[in-house]
């Protein structure tokens, strides 16, 4: 039988007596990172009775016992801070989630500050957001964009003032803080795919790497996560509409965040509450894989596009509405309330 | 000012007619969790309020506590090392696992690893006796002060993958986290029922007493395991 020690992989006998061995080498920090994760294919712990220490001993691995205590104390150490310090993975990915909605606060106000400011030097741009913000800081005053430029007929013909010297300079300089902040806000984005992919392979397999960091960010990580029923999944970050619904009996919100997938947006009006439903049950599965193997699963995907194609082929045409009206007249309402009646509830 | 040892390592300090529990400070000078230093005939005491360890409890309520000098001890629910702390004062010669599952209170925990050479801390969850078998070796003590609902159970798994076979287990029992409206000592006799029938070791209980007034609805258990 193979055992895994904190200091090497041993053999034993049937009568429990060390055979061979394989030793890790003597350095804390590998001995911690090794502590960790012991988890090897076929390694057993080892079996009761069985001593550790005079094993490490006989085998030449520490020399006595005092060295023993000394270098497994130090290596339970160095591994219990580096468990605490690097926290959870899914830590980082809340904190990533939340600078992006703070970029986007802040960068939404800036650049209706510059389309403002701008707009007196070149009313007709007809640019916002961050292709205006890009804009002028590569250009600044109309005077410099180039003949092949989209915007140059409007640019020459504009009724706007001159952009000069120290306001040019400020204006452009104001654009320029903006790109940065875009440039950041891609970097996170960036980021929270890669950290995803390795945290939560399974969700982001299913619900996208984005929406998924955004469902584990609104829960409180990925553990709290596993525990909400798929009911809940489903309108995590539908709070307004929640609270709507409680106060004023509207109709219960079917989807949250995960509204989103473009498998719910582009599906029929009438076919999205059933998706939505099957979406969030395959998220709830997927992030439960996530927490306890944290390997990727196809099937679940498989699963999930198999369930869609069936909700497709038995709901092919919208509902008719006529009895659920009867009493009201039996006319089909406006198009709003479509939205709200459709699908089941 | 007088200090009598009432068991290895645990003294009973006489001070101005009142009576307090101790142990010989194993970093003279450093105070752990604000305890008050007493230095007696050169040597430092660091006082042991049993309102706030179980086990300082059960030693006013003559337990007959196992630990010795020389002993290993798993201590189970270290939160931040209160006890802990006192448990390697006494085992000058030997060695504490301590394990604790919150990454708060084991921030703190390890700051007391720092500085005391015979505590090896451990973050993992009790109910895993797995997850730290290729760490943990045989121990003469199990103590076990965790709070939670399989309490019995905890102890059970872990006193059979570390435990010698004549070694003892200390066991605190909060009926509170087992059933918060049942009585208590209905609570705790079911508790003892399954540490001596329900799991793969079966315990004989040795000694049993609440430990009031200092802990309410606490029960204080020492057990050895049951060999056929
Ligand atoms: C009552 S406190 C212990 C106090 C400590 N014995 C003392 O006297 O200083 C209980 C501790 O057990 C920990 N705990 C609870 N369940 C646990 C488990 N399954 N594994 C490890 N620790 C656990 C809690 O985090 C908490 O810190």
């Amino acid at each position: 039988m193979k055992i895994i020690t904190w200091f090497g992989t041993l053999t034993l006998d049937s009568d429990g007596k060390v055979v061979e061995w394989d030793l890790f080498p003597k350095d804390t920090d590998v001995l911690a990172e090794r502590l960790i994760q012991p988890k090897e294919a076929d390694m057993n712990i080892p079996p009761t009775g069985f001593d550790i220490r005079a094993a490490a001993i006989e085998c030449g691995f520490v020399a006595s016992n005092d060295e023993y205590d000394k270098l497994l104390r130090d290596v339970s150490i160095r591994a219990a801070k580096q468990q605490i310090s690097s926290g959870t993975p899914d830590m980082g990915i809340i904190q990533a989630v939340e600078a992006l909605d703070d970029i986007d606060e802040t960068a939404n106000t800036l650049s209706e500050r510059l389309a403002e400011w701008y707009g007196m030097y070149f009313p007709e741009v007809g640019l916002s957001s961050e292709p205006l913000v890009r804009f002028v800081a590569k250009y600044g005053s109309r005077s410099n964009i180039p003949t092949d430029d989209r915007l140059y007929e409007k640019a020459t013909s504009s009724m706007g003032a001159e952009l000069t010297g120290l306001d040019e300079e400020l204006v452009k300089g104001f654009a320029e803080n903006i790109c940065t902040l875009y440039d950041s806000r891609s970097r996170i984005e960036e980021y929270l795919v890669k950290s995803m992919e390795t945290t939560a392979p399974n969700l982001v397999n299913i619900a996208g790497a984005l929406i998924g960091a955004r469902l584990v960010s609104m829960a409180g990580g990925l553990e709290k996560l596993a525990r909400f029923p798929s009911s809940t999944i489903q309108v995590i970050g539908a709070n307004r509409a929640l609270f709507k619904h409680l106060r004023a009996r509207a109709p219960s919100p079917k989807h949250g965040i995960i509204f989103n997938n473009p498998i719910i947006k582009n599906a029929p009006w009438w076919q999205r509450g059933k998706i939505a439903r099957a979406l969030a049950a395959k998220i709830s599965l997927a992030v439960r894989m996530d927490v306890y193997s944290g390997e990727l699963n196809e099937s679940i995907k498989t699963e999930l596009d198999a369930k869609i194609e069936s909700i497709k082929a038995a709901n092919p045409k919208p509902p008719k509405r006529e009895n659920k009206n009867k009493n009201k007249g039996g006319k089909v309402k406006g198009k709003g309330q479509k939205q709200n009646t459709g699908g089941r509830r | 000012m007088a200090a009598k040892e009432v068991s290895a390592g645990i003294f009973e300090i006489t001070e101005r007619g009142g009576k307090q529990l101790a142990t010989i400070n194993l970093v003279p000078s450093a105070s752990v969790y604000g305890e008050k230093l007493i230095e007696i005939e050169g040597c430092e005491y660091r006082i042991w309020n049993p309102k706030r360890s179980k086990l300082a409890a059960m030693v006013i309520k003559k337990f007959n506590v196992p630990i010795k000098r020389d002993s290993k001890v798993l201590y189970l629910g270290a939160a931040s090392g209160t006890t802990v702390s006192h448990v390697s004062d006494i085992v000058s010669d030997g060695i504490v696992y301590a394990v604790e599952f919150s990454q708060r209170t084991m921030r703190d925990l390890i700051g007391l690893c720092d500085v005391r050479s015979n505590i090896v801390p451990i973050l993992a969850d009790a109910n895993r006796p797995q997850s730290y078998a290729h760490i943990v070796e045989e121990v003469d003590v199990i103590f076990q002060d965790v709070a939670q609902p399989n309490q019995s159970e905890i102890a059970a798994v872990n006193a059979k993958q570390f435990l010698k076979r004549d070694g003892h287990l200390l066991l605190s029992i909060k009926a509170r986290s087992i059933d918060t409206v049942a009585n208590p000592k209905k609570v705790f006799k079911e508790e003892v029922r399954k540490l001596e029938n329900d799991f793969d070791v079966k315990f004989e209980v040795a000694d049993s007493q609440e430990l009031m007034p200092f802990h309410e609805d606490h029960l204080g258990v020492m057990a050895r395991v049951r060999h056929v």
